[in-house]
């Protein structure tokens, strides 16, 4: 007959199980944009729409200029090309469409606000040095990101519209749970999320972005369903946004 | 001092072995918050006798496997500019003078790094805890084996690669039993050291 453990080695090793799961844990909290309009979703003609010409991306860190990181770029036209409302899709720099197309051009500018709450990290985790970490598991840190975006679309004809987008978000995490992974993580979602509530506004002014076209009458019209493709981010979304959205 | 010396002449040979990883990673190494760092540092403590009650004159080779995690994006700008990181160190210390002894001792620690020099980053560090050694207790500084040890010092990182450092340093030690037994002057000295840092 095996012995059980007595009742205070259970609590024992509930209490490090436990302490030791709430060390290492992080969470990400997002503030979801509210959209000036709902999701937008509709059809437009396949022949009907243009190719898409995405001229500049303007990034600034806490008000810096920095070159825009590969991924941003890839993260971006991913993003418009997902929206199927475009026929075709150009980068600066790459191959061009033909100088008779007519095409939209589009710039973006990105400014991210870091927040790190430096000064309160270097002083929680001396705290919880000096405690000989039994303080990990109760002293959480946090890490702020805000990014606001600016679309400028200039139609074929010089027409032009301008929408503005902002989404921020926090990750909070225990000394053990400190990982650069969450704090990437709260960056994709934060500009995935800006991104969505930008690229939303331009749809919900798609007929701007076609070239209206005579169809003949004999002829079917192949159309194609466009909208935000969405990867919704696994984040609690607990405020509201910075600013409302609206495009200008 | 032989053993020092063969130590010390490891680590040369090592760094000069490892030095040509310098010139094949162009990009600066990149320390985020929860980078994490484990590391081994190698010294040997040098007695400071700070009164005339002070005579133990303690030598021997110090041994520190540390870990440590980053906690802060770089703070400041200028040359302050640097990262804060905390984690904790294992002490072993082999004195060989005046008698052959040992002491180990677990301290948790906290780093401030200078970024600002890319690939060469000076740093200053504090580090305290408990300490157990057969040595005091036998001389008449110390009375008995439970002590605590504090260390404050500071030291240069050179990034070979961007996850791995090599590190040289002083420290100022001191060891005393923080009144909890009587004498106890306490124990100082000076710890030169080296060693090497891997980042992931």
């Amino acid at each position: 007959m095996g012995q059980f453990p007595s009742r205070p080695l259970i609590s024992i090793a509930l209490a490090m199980t436990l302490g030791t799961g709430a060390g290492c844990s992080h969470w990400i909290e997002l503030a979801t944009p509210i959209e000036s309009t709902p999701p937008a979703n509709t059809t437009v003609a396949t022949d009907a729409r243009v190719p898409l010409l995405l001229e500049t991306i303007r990034v600034t860190h806490n008000g810096s200029s920095i070159a825009p990181p590969a991924l941003l770029e890839r993260q971006v036209l991913g993003a418009i090309e997902a929206t199927r409302l475009f026929s075709q899709h150009f980068q600066s720099g790459h191959s061009q469409p033909a100088a008779d197309q007519a095409r939209v051009t589009v710039r973006l500018s990105i400014d991210n606000v870091v927040e790190p709450h430096a000064g309160q990290a270097a002083w929680r985790g001396f705290v919880i040095s000096a405690s000989m970490f039994t303080l990990a598991p109760f002293i959480s840190l946090s890490y702020d990101y805000a990014a606001e975006m600016s679309l400028e679309t200039e139609r074929w004809d010089g027409q032009i519209k301008r929408y503005h987008a902002t989404s921020h978000g926090s990750a909070h995490y225990n000394l053990f749970g400190a990982n650069p992974e969450v704090i990437e993580q709260l960056k994709g979602q934060v500009t995935e999320v800006c991104l969505s509530s930008l690229l939303n506004q331009v749809i919900q002014d798609a007929p701007f972005y076609l070239a209206s076209k005579e169809h003949p009458q004999d002829t079917p019209i192949r159309t194609v369903s466009v909208g935000v493709r969405r990867s919704l981010p696994r984040a609690i979304p607990v405020s509201q946004p910075i600013e409302k959205t609206s495009p200008q | 001092m032989s053993f020092i010396n063969r130590v010390l002449t490891a680590l040369t040979l090592g760094s000069l072995m490892t030095t040509p990883f310098l010139y094949a990673a162009e990009s600066s190494p990149t320390i985020t918050v929860g980078t994490q760092e484990v590391g081994l540092a190698v010294g040997y403590i040098l007695p400071h006798r700070l009164t005339e009650d002070h005579i133990t004159k303690q030598e021997g080779p110090v041994f520190m496997p540390s870990w440590m995690i980053t906690i802060t994006d770089p703070l400041g700008s200028g040359w302050y500019r640097g990262q804060v990181s905390v984690g904790a160190e294992m002490v072993y210390i082999q004195f060989q003078e005046p008698i052959l002894t040992h002491g180990v001792g677990f301290t948790p620690k906290i780093k401030y790094s200078f970024v600002a020099w890319d690939r060469i980053r000076p740093y200053t560090e504090f580090a305290g805890g408990p300490f157990w050694s057969d040595l005091t207790g036998k001389i008449p500084e110390e009375s008995g084996q439970f002590n605590f040890i504090l260390s404050a010092g500071f030291g240069v990182s050179y990034f070979l690669t961007d996850q791995v450092a090599l590190n040289i340093g002083y420290r100022f030690q001191h060891i005393s039993n923080a009144g909890t037994s009587y004498p106890n002057i306490g124990l100082n000295a000076s710890l030169p050291f080296g060693g090497f840092s891997f980042y992931f």
